[in-house]
């Protein structure tokens, strides 16, 4: 059974980052643009953020990401486009239908976020095995049961759902209707969801007792069997994303003055 | 030396009518290997849980009299206390699993960082357990793509490896393969041999006619009998015995007025009887 | 229960609420339902373990969706927490145990939802939801020159009020089939043995 972890070990130059390193990109890459007031740098950022993900051979697992918000993005460009209260200047004309100025660059606006949102994240979540994320957390004061839930629902949510497809099986070859009107797709609900509820919680009582006898409540000071040992650039980007933070506060209170 | 000590036990659990133990009294020595059988229900289970103060830290519920283990009252002590001295196995391989980890290796490693232990010592007592329970070969395997045998050796090593002085097995074998089974019975064996304390819950009754130095029939909750493979086995009652005490019924073959429980004196008296 | 240090059987709940959640979400895509069913569990959890353990499951939930598909619904954390802890409070003072109860308890984790989300929805995507009824609904509004916060509020109400009652009241259903140890785990308070011949 596969974990669901998008993660995987390239070696790669960003694998070599330590996650508050890559979690601080995430928020350069957002603060910088609004510190500055200036959209278009967000476009830089999606620009960096892109090279950096191909450089590490994991851009091809950002295409998911993209296509799920995509669909969403084109939603928003059509309803804005037409609808916006905003609307004045005529830009495209389809038939009966306008497009506006003003709408389809709101759209655009939404866009730019969302995308430099989905890549600087998926610099720390494609590149970043989990544990060292909760690891990282629990040693800076995190609860380590928390930690420990984190990281197990990657390897536990696919075994609940693996239960599903074989009630589904199930189900269908006792002859379940799962196709028809609304009321007949809403009644097969249930029948498909309940096992797997009472199979699963069913197992909670055992794998409390298993964490118990454990150690999972104990109250000493927790071990870490693996030490992630971060790159030698690490400490040096890490103090350059603070560089830039400070030097754009520091530019936007010159041009304020001006 | 008594290791376990049990004085008055009863328990019953929350909303329901019956005690699902009932005065319990007994010793268990250092060292020793005890089995458990009895019925579905006979409240197996529920002892081996009161061990450990699972019952009643965890299920709550009424609970009289002490459990004293490893000279700790168990109601006294969180189960995380407790089970750094005693360690417990159940049937369900898949539920021990934690999730949290990747390979078997680590899988091994949790309740040792749980509880500090430095990182050398830890890569010590893991490689230790491994080879004991001889899964070194799949250390590096992801701890659900193993089979249910290894999965429960896996598990057994993650217990092994915070050195219980006690380790308690609830139907380890129940739901594995002849093969997997007989694995397990190895490692408990050997585990014995080291002086570790076992309790083990089965109902493959020659494996416990031959390895265990005493054996509890537990029936309604109510111990009714606590003595040696060979008297166990040999009451007027028990359905369930081993095959070869079985045969020897049909074939009326006593050894000094019982019947033999093992294939070795099952042997030796068959070995008799031909001479004669 | 508001008590921030949980039980160890408190905590596997977490992983069993998301993984149900994730399920919820997959049988109402694979019966083509106009409704999200995608925190049943969360609900469950919060009825057994309270409001704490909603929240948390209904939080991880979504850092889970946003690690592994798609980035932006971690955002939406919030609003996931907010209704597990609606549903906590609402299972807490005894409401999740009728139908009449579960409407009630939709309609409030309903409204939490609405009250988190809107302005999140403003924010990242310009007031829509990804939902085609909330947004033909928001689309209509929008054309009719209303305002966008306006628009958006109308569009959460008609996916989420709906779907948390549904949510509801299936949670209600299952909770009740839920055995009776499984529940005298996280109950203990209630559940009082007949103490007399024992």
């Amino acid at each position: 059974m596969q974990s669901i972890s998008l993660y995987e070990n390239k070696n790669s130059f960003l694998n070599g980052l330590s996650p508050a390193t890559k979690a601080l990109y995430i928020l350069t890459a957002i603060l910088i643009p609004i510190i500055l007031d200036y959209n278009l740098l967000k476009i830089d950022f999606i620009v960096i953020s892109i090279i950096l993900l191909i450089t590490s051979k994991t851009f091809k697992k950002t295409y998911p990401m993209i296509f799920i918000s995509g669909f969403l993005l084109l939603t928003i460009a059509i309803v804005q486009g037409l609808f916006n209260p905003n609307n004045i200047t005529p830009i495209l004309t389809i038939g009966a239908v306008v497009f506006y100025k003003e709408g389809l660059l709101s759209a655009f606006e939404i866009t730019l976020n969302i995308l430099n949102l989905i890549f600087s994240i998926s610099i720390l979540i494609l590149t970043t095995k989990p544990s060292y994320i909760a690891d990282a957390l629990v040693a800076k004061g995190l609860s380590p049961r928390l930690g420990y839930i984190f990281v197990s629902l990657f390897l536990l949510v696919p075994q609940i759902t693996q239960k599903l497809s074989i009630i589904t099986d199930a189900q269908w070859s006792r002859g379940m209707e799962t196709e028809g009107n609304l009321f007949v797709r809403i009644k097969a609900f249930i029948p498909l969801i309940s096992p797997v509820i009472m199979s699963s919680f069913m197992d909670v009582k055992e794998r409390s007792i298993a964490l118990e006898v454990r150690g999972f409540n104990s109250t000493s000071k927790k071990t870490f069997l693996n030490e992630f040992i971060p790159n030698r650039a690490n400490k040096w980007v890490f103090i350059l994303l603070i560089v830039l933070i400070i030097i754009s506060i520091i530019l936007r209170g010159v041009l304020w003055l001006l | 030396m008594a290791i376990i000590t049990i004085k008055g036990l009863k328990y019953r659990y929350p909303n329901t009518k019956v005690n699902a133990l009932t005065d319990i009294n007994l010793e268990i020595n250092k060292g020793e290997f005890i089995g458990v059988i009895g019925k579905n229900g006979a409240g197996k289970s529920t002892f081996c849980q009161a061990l450990l103060g699972i019952v009643p830290n965890f299920y709550k519920g009424l609970y009289a009299g002490e459990v004293v283990v490893c000279e700790t009252k168990v109601t006294e002590v969180s189960i995380s206390d407790l089970c750094q001295k005693i360690g417990l196995v159940f049937q369900n391989p898949f539920n021990q699993v934690t999730g949290a980890k990747d390979t078997v290796y680590e899988e091994i490693a949790f309740g040792l960082e749980n509880f500090g232990v430095p990182r050398a010592e830890m890569r010590k007592r893991i490689d230790r357990s491994l080879e004991l329970l001889d899964i070194a070969q799949y250390k590096d395997r992801a701890p659900f793509d193993l089979s249910g045998g290894q999965m429960q050796r896996m598990a057994i090593a993650s217990i092994i490896a915070m050195q219980p002085e006690i380790i308690i097995l609830d139907e380890p074998t129940s739901q594995l393969d002849p093969q997997g089974s007989k694995d397990v019975f190895n490692v408990v064996k050997a585990l014995s041999e080291q002086g570790i304390t076992i309790i083990m819950v089965s109902h493959k009754m020659e494996k416990l006619a031959q390895y265990c130095d005493r054996i509890m029939l537990l029936d309604s909750g109510k111990l009714l009998n606590f003595d040696i493979p060979q008297k166990i086995f040999n009451l007027d009652n028990l359905k369930s015995i081993p095959v070869y005490t079985k045969v020897c019924k049909k074939l009326n073959l006593k050894t000094m007025g019982d019947f033999p429980v093992t294939l070795e004196e099952t042997k030796v008296r068959y070995d008799e009887q031909i001479k004669c | 229960m508001w008590s921030l240090k949980l039980s160890t059987a408190s905590w596997v709940l977490i992983p069993v609420a998301v993984g149900i959640n994730y399920i919820g979400k997959m049988i109402a895509g694979f019966l083509k339902l106009p409704l999200w069913l995608d925190c049943i569990g969360t609900c469950l959890a919060a009825c057994l373990g309270g409001p704490v353990v909603g929240g948390l499951s209904g939080a991880l939930n979504n850092i889970l969706y946003g690690i592994t598909l798609d980035p932006i619904s971690t955002v939406y954390a919030l609003t996931q927490t907010g209704i597990g802890i609606a549903v906590g409070y609402m299972a807490y003072k005894g409401k999740m145990n009728t139908i009449k109860g579960g409407v009630l308890t939709g309609i409030v984790a309903g409204a939490v939802a609405v009250i988190i989300s809107t302005p999140l929805n403003i924010i990242f995507w310009d007031g829509m939801t990804g939902n085609i009824w909330g947004d033909a609904a928001f689309t209509i509004c929008i054309a009719n020159g209303a305002p966008v916060w306006l628009a958006s509020f109308v569009d959460e109400i008609l996916v989420d009020i709906p779907d948390k009652i549904l949510v509801a009241l299936i949670t209600v259903g299952l909770f009740k089939s839920l055995p009776q140890n499984l529940k005298a785990i996280y109950r203990p308070a209630e559940i009082l043995a007949d103490v007399e011949d024992f």
